[in-house]
C-alpha cells in the first residue's frame, strides 16, 4: 500500500524537489503551502508521515502548532520536522511535541529518504509486537533496531531517529570511540560538530532522567564519544 | 599648544590696561607740565613787573648798564656764609667756584676771588711765584724790590685809595698805604682796618684780605706783581676808571623776593650779565614726595616720558643759565625742566625778564621743584597699575581656570573618546560632560550618538554571519536537494561531472555558511551551557591526542602539571575553545615547527596558553586579536576566515570569567595565545 507523506513548507521550490524525491521513492506526497490549508487537509484525511517546516509563512512557530494539533489528531503519526532553523531550543521544543525527529535543511534527499523509511518501518515493526527483532542489549540497556526502541532497566526512553540511530551506532561497539563523522553517518545527517555535541547533551538527559546515575556515554575530547559498560 | 596655553596668552592681552594707562598717565603728565610750566612763567612774570618798578631797589647802580667784563677787572662778590677766618685758605669760604685767573700780559700766574659777608669785603689772591722776595724791613716802596700785592679802593664818596700787601715773613699782616712824610719822602704806614694773611705756598703765595665794607664803594682794582717789577697780573687804577666794578647781591633785595614767592620755589633775581641779585626760597624736596617717588620707580621703567636728555640744572654761586635765562634776558619769558645733578628730582624753572624802559635789565628766575608732579603722577600710576593689575591677574587667573576646567572636560572626553571602543571591541555608549548645555556637551552628545551609530553598525555585523548563515539556508538546500534530484533522475557520465562541481561548490558555501554562523551558535550554546566540575588537564590529555589525529602534519607537545586540575565550568565549551586556539595556531606554524600547549597554575587560576612556532604578530594587532570579525591573515587560505576563531575563545573564556590575550615569544619566534581559567 502507497504510504502518503504531507509536506507542509512555504518555500515552493524546496517543497517541490522534496515531494519530487519522495515519490521517486514510491510515496505518495501531498504538499501544503501553510498550515490553515495542511490543518484542513489532515482534518479529513490524516497522512501516514508528516515532514513540517517550523516557519511557515506569516506564522513564525506555525510549525510547532501544526505539529500540537496533528499529534493530537494521531498520537502514532510519524512527524518530521525539517527546518532552517537549527538553534538548540527549537529542536528542543520541536521534540518535546512529540516530533519523531527534528532535521535541518542541511540533510540531503537521500538522507530525508532514509530517514522516511526508517519511520516507516518502525510503524511497521510496531504493528507486528512479537516479531523477533535485532535487539542489542548492553547492560541496562536495550534497543530494539526493529521498532527503533530503546529502553533504560526496563524504561522506554524516548529518542528521536537521530538519537536513537547515535546511542544504536555507540552502543553497537562499547568502548569504541566514535567521531562526529562516524555518528553523523550513522544518524544519516550531515551536521556541524555543535549539533552532535547537542544531541549527545540531549541523550544524555534523556537517560539521566531515568537513572540520574547514567554514565555510559563518555566525551573522548578531541575524538568523539563512546559507550561504556 | 594647549587651550590653556592659547587662553592664557589671550588673558595676557589684558597686560594692555596697564599699559594705556601708563600712556593716559603720561599724556596727563604732559599736561600738568605745561600747565605748571604757564603758571610758574605767569608767577616769574608777575614778580618781573613788580621789580621793574622799583629799580632802585633791584640794582645797586640802576644806571650803570655796562655789561660784566672780567676782562677789564670786573669782580663778581659772592655772598659768604659767614667770615672765615683769615689763614690763607679759602676752604671756609665754602664756595663751589674755584678762583678766576687774572688777566696778565707778563705770564705772571694768579687767581681772584671776592667775598663779602654783612661788615666785610674778602679778597682771596692766589699768585703763583715760587721765588718769594720778602719786603725789607726798612722799606722804600718807591726804590725797594720785592713781592707785593697793590690794591686801589674807590671809596664810597669817589675818591681812590692806594694800598699795597706785602711782608718781611708771612703770616698776618696789615695792609700798607704810602703816606708822604716830613721830609717829602715817602713812608709806608699800616692800616690796621684792612687785615691779611700772606700765607707762602711751594708754588707761591695765597693772600687772605678781609677790609670792611664801609671803606669800599663801587669799584676795586687789585694786581700783584713779583719782585723783579717784570711780572704782574691783574689791574691798576687807572684815569679813566674804567673796570674794577664790583658786582653783588643787591642788599634787601632777597627780603623783598621772599615776600613774592611761595613756599618751596626759589626766586633768583638776574642782572643782565646772568650774575645773581638777589636769591628768596629754597626748592621744595619733601621727604613724603621722595617715598612715593622710590616706591614707585619700577613703574617708571613703563613710562615713555624720558627725563635723561634733558638738559641738566646748571648751578653756579654766581650766575643763572640755561634756555630759559638766555630767552628771558633775550626778553622772551621762557619755562624749562632740569634735571637736578646725581638724583633724578625734576626742577622747573620759569624766567621773566625785567623790562626798564624798553631794555632788558635783567631777569626774574623762579624754580620750583618737579617732584611734586612726579609724586602726583607716581601716585596716579600706583594706584592705576595696581587697580590694572589686579584686573589682569583677575583675567588671567579666570582664564586660566576656565581653560584648566575646559581642559579638563575635553580631556575627560577625549580620553573616553579613545577608550569608547574596548579592547574586547564592546563599545561604550555613555560618554562624560553629555548632560552639559554647552558645546562640549555637545560635542559629548555628538559622540554619543556617533557610538550608538557605530554600536548598532558593529552590533549588525556581528549578527551579520548567523543572518546570513540563516538567510542562505534555504536557497542553499533548494539548490542542494535539485542537485540531489538531479542525481536520482539518473545523469549521463558527462552531466554528472557538472552535477559533481556544483555539490563541490555547495559543500563550500555551505562551510563558509557555517564558518559564519559560528559565533552566533557559540552564544546560542553558552545561552545554554551548564557548569560542571571537570578535570581541565584530563581535557587537555584527550584533547590533544584528537588533535594529533587531527593534525598529523603538526607537532603538539603537551606541557601540564602532574595533578588533576579541576575548574568549574562547560568542560564542551572549553574544547571548543582549544579547537579554536589549536586552528588557529596551527594555521600559523610553519611545516616543521612545534605548537606546545601548557597549562599552569597561577595564583587563583589556571592559564591555558597554546604556542606556536612561526611569525610574531605585530604589536598593533594584539590588541585587536579577539575582536569579532578582525582577521588579519594575509593571503588566501582554501577555508574561509571571518575573524571569529579568536572571538569565539574570548566568549567562552568570559563564559568561565577567564580572559583572553595574545601575545608574542619573547624570541619572537613564535606567537602565544592564553586564557586564564579560574580554579575551584
Amino acid at each position: 500500500m502507497k504510504k502518503h507523506i504531507a509536506i507542509v513548507e512555504d518555500e515552493p521550490a524546496l517543497r517541490e524537489n522534496y515531494a519530487a524525491a519522495l515519490a521517486r521513492h514510491g510515496y505518495g506526497v501531498k504538499t501544503y503551502g501553510n498550515r490553515k490549508v495542511a490543518m484542513q487537509a489532515f482534518s479529513t484525511h490524516l497522512p501516514d508521515l508528516a515532514i513540517i517546516d517550523i516557519s511557515l509563512e506569516d506564522e513564525a512557530e506555525g510549525g510547532f502548532d501544526l505539529c500540537r494539533d496533528l499529534r493530537a489528531l494521531s498520537a502514532e503519526l510519524p512527524i518530521i520536522f525539517l527546518t532552517a532553523r537549527d538553534s538548540e531550543l527549537d529542536a528542543v521544543s520541536g521534540l518535546r511535541l512529540g516530533a519523531d525527529d527534528f532535521l535541518t535543511k542541511d540533510v540531503s534527499l537521500p538522507h530525508l529518504a532514509a530517514r522516511v523509511a526508517a519511520l516507516f518501518r518502525r510503524i511497521d515493526a510496531l504493528r507486528r509486537p512479537d516479531h523477533a527483532s535485532d535487539v542489542v542489549r548492553r547492560g541496562a540497556l536495550s534497543i530494539d533496531g526493529e521498532k527503533m526502541q530503546t529502553t533504560w532497566n526496563g524504561t522506554p526512553v524516548t529518542l528521536s531517529l537521530t538519537e536513537f540511530w547515535i546511542v544504536h551506532a555507540l552502543a553497537r561497539h562499547p568502548g569504541h570511540v566514535k567521531n562526529r563523522q562516524q555518528l553523523m553517518d550513522a544518524a544519516n545527517v550531515v551536521l556541524d560538530d555543535n549539533t552532535i555535541t547537542s544531541h549527545i547533551k540531549r541523550v544524555r538527559r534523556k537517560f539521566l532522567e531515568i537513572d540520574a546515575s547514567f554514565d555510559a556515554i563518555q566525551t573522548v575530547y578531541g575524538m568523539g564519544y563512546r559507550w561504556v559498560e | 599648544m594647549s587651550i590653556r596655553f592659547q587662553l592664557l596668552i589671550v588673558a595676557l592681552t589684558t597686560l594692555v590696561l596697564p599699559w594705556a594707562g601708563c600712556q593716559y598717565a603720561s599724556e596727563l603728565e604732559t599736561a600738568l607740565r605745561a600747565s605748571q610750566e604757564n603758571a610758574l612763567e605767569a608767577s616769574a612774570d608777575t614778580i618781573a613787573h613788580a621789580l621793574s618798578a622799583q629799580p632802585g631797589r633791584v640794582f645797586r647802580d640802576a644806571d650803570d648798564i655796562e655789561p660784566f667784563a672780567q676782562e677789564h677787572g670786573d669782580l663778581y662778590v659772592f655772598p659768604l656764609h659767614g667770615p672765615p677766618l683769615l689763614d690763607g685758605y679759602r676752604e671756609d669760604w665754602d664756595l663751589p667756584v674755584e678762583p678766576a685767573p687774572l688777566p696778565t700780559a707778563t705770564g705772571y700766574p694768579a687767581r681772584l676771588q671776592a667775598g663779602y659777608t654783612e661788615r666785610y669785603l674778602f679778597l682771596y689772591l692766589e699768585v703763583d711765584d715760587p721765588h718769594f722776595v720778602a719786603e725789607p724791613a726798612d722799606v722804600h716802596p718807591e726804590r725797594d724790590r720785592f713781592d707785593r700785592v697793590d690794591l686801589t679802593l674807590q671809596t664810597p664818596d669817589g675818591s681812590l685809595e692806594f694800598y699795597f700787601f706785602a711782608t718781611g715773613a708771612p703770616g698776618l699782616i696789615e695792609a700798607q698805604t704810602l703816606v708822604k712824610g716830613d721830609g717829602g719822602a715817602d713812608r709806608t704806614a699800616e692800616e690796621p682796618r684792612i687785615q691779611a694773611f700772606w700765607l707762602q705756598t711751594s708754588r707761591g703765595y695765597h693772600l687772605e684780605v678781609r677790609l670792611p665794607s664801609s671803606m669800599v664803594g663801587a669799584r676795586l682794582w687789585i694786581e700783584a706783581r713779583n719782585a723783579g717789577g717784570d711780572r704782574s697780573a691783574g689791574f691798576a687804577a687807572d684815569e679813566t676808571l674804567r673796570g674794577g666794578r664790583l658786582f653783588m647781591r643787591t642788599p634787601r633785595l632777597d627780603e623783598l623776593l621772599a615776600t613774592f614767592i611761595r613756599p618751596g620755589t626759589r626766586a633768583t633775581v638776574i642782572d643782565a650779565n646772568a650774575l645773581k641779585l638777589g636769591v628768596a626760597g629754597t626748592l621744595a624736596s619733601s621727604a613724603a614726595a621722595e617715598d612715593t617717588a622710590a616706591a614707585g620707580t619700577w613703574y617708571r621703567r613703563f613710562m615713555t616720558v624720558d627725563t635723561s636728555d634733558w638738559p641738566l640744572q646748571a648751578s653756579f654761586p654766581d650766575r643763572s643759565e640755561g634756555r630759559s635765562v638766555t630767552a628771558a634776558l633775550a626778553g622772551h619769558p621762557a619755562a624749562e625742566w632740569l634735571r637736578t645733578g646725581g638724583s633724578s628730582d625734576l626742577v622747573l624753572a620759569a624766567a621773566a625778564p625785567i623790562l626798564i624802559g624798553d631794555q632788558t635789565r635783567g631777569a626774574v628766575v623762579l624754580e620750583q621743584a618737579g617732584n611734586e608732579l612726579l609724586a602726583l603722577r607716581d601716585q596716579a600710576l600706583t594706584h592705576l597699575f595696581n587697580l590694572t593689575l589686579l584686573a589682569t591677574v583677575l583675567a588671567v587667573s579666570c582664564a586660566f581656570g576656565l581653560a584648566t576646567l575646559i581642559s579638563m572636560r575635553i580631556g575627560r572626553l577625549s580620553a573616553a573618546a579613545d577608550s569608547a571602543v574596548g579592547s574586547d571591541g564592546r563599545i561604550r555608549l555613555d560618554m562624560p560632560e553629555s548632560h552639559r548645555a554647552d558645546e562640549i556637551g555637545g560635542l559629548s552628545r555628538a559622540f554619543e550618538r556617533l557610538l550608538a551609530r557605530l554600536n548598532e553598525h558593529t552590533q549588525y555585523l556581528r549578527t551579520l554571519g548567523g543572518k546570513l548563515a540563516h538567510e542562505l539556508r534555504t536557497p542553499l538546500t533548494i539548490v542542494r536537494s535539485s542537485l540531489d534530484n538531479l542525481e536520482s533522475e539518473g545523469l549521463r557520465a558527462d552531466q554528472r561531472s557538472y552535477v559533481t562541481r556544483a555539490r563541490e561548490g555547495v559543500l563550500r558555501l555551505q562551510s563558509i555558511l557555517n564558518a559564519l554562523g559560528a559565533a552566533a551558535r557559540v552564544e546560542e550554546s553558552i545561552k545554554q551551557a551548564e557548569r560542571v566540575n571537570f578535570d581541565l588537564n584530563a581535557l587537555l590529555h584527550s584533547a590533544v591526542g584528537g588533535y594529533r589525529d587531527a593534525f598529523p602534519a603538526a607537532r603538539i607537545a603537551l606541557d601540564t602539571p602532574p595533578d588533576a586540575c579541576f575548574m568549574r565550568g562547560a568542560p564542551d565549551l572549553i574544547a571548543q575553545l582549544l579547537d579554536k586556539l589549536i586552528e588557529n595556531a596551527v594555521d600559523f606554524c610553519p611545516p616543521a615547527g612545534t605548537i606546545t600547549v601548557r597549562l599552569a597554575r597561577s595564583a587563583g587560576s589556571y592559564e591555558l596558553a597554546v604556542i606556536n612556532d612561526g611569525a610574531p604578530i605585530p604589536i598593533a594587532m594584539l590588541e585587536r586579536l579577539f575582536e569579532s570579525l578582525f582577521e588579519h591573515r594575509q593571503g588566501r587560505d582554501e577555508k574561509p576566515h571571518f575573524g571569529l576563531g579568536l572571538y569565539i575563545v574570548r566568549l567562552i573564556a568570559e563564559f568561565h570569567e577567564g580572559t583572553a590575550r595574545a601575545a608574542n615569544r619573547p624570541d619572537a619566534g613564535g606567537a602565544m595565545f592564553a586564557v586564564t581559567l579560574p580554579m575551584i
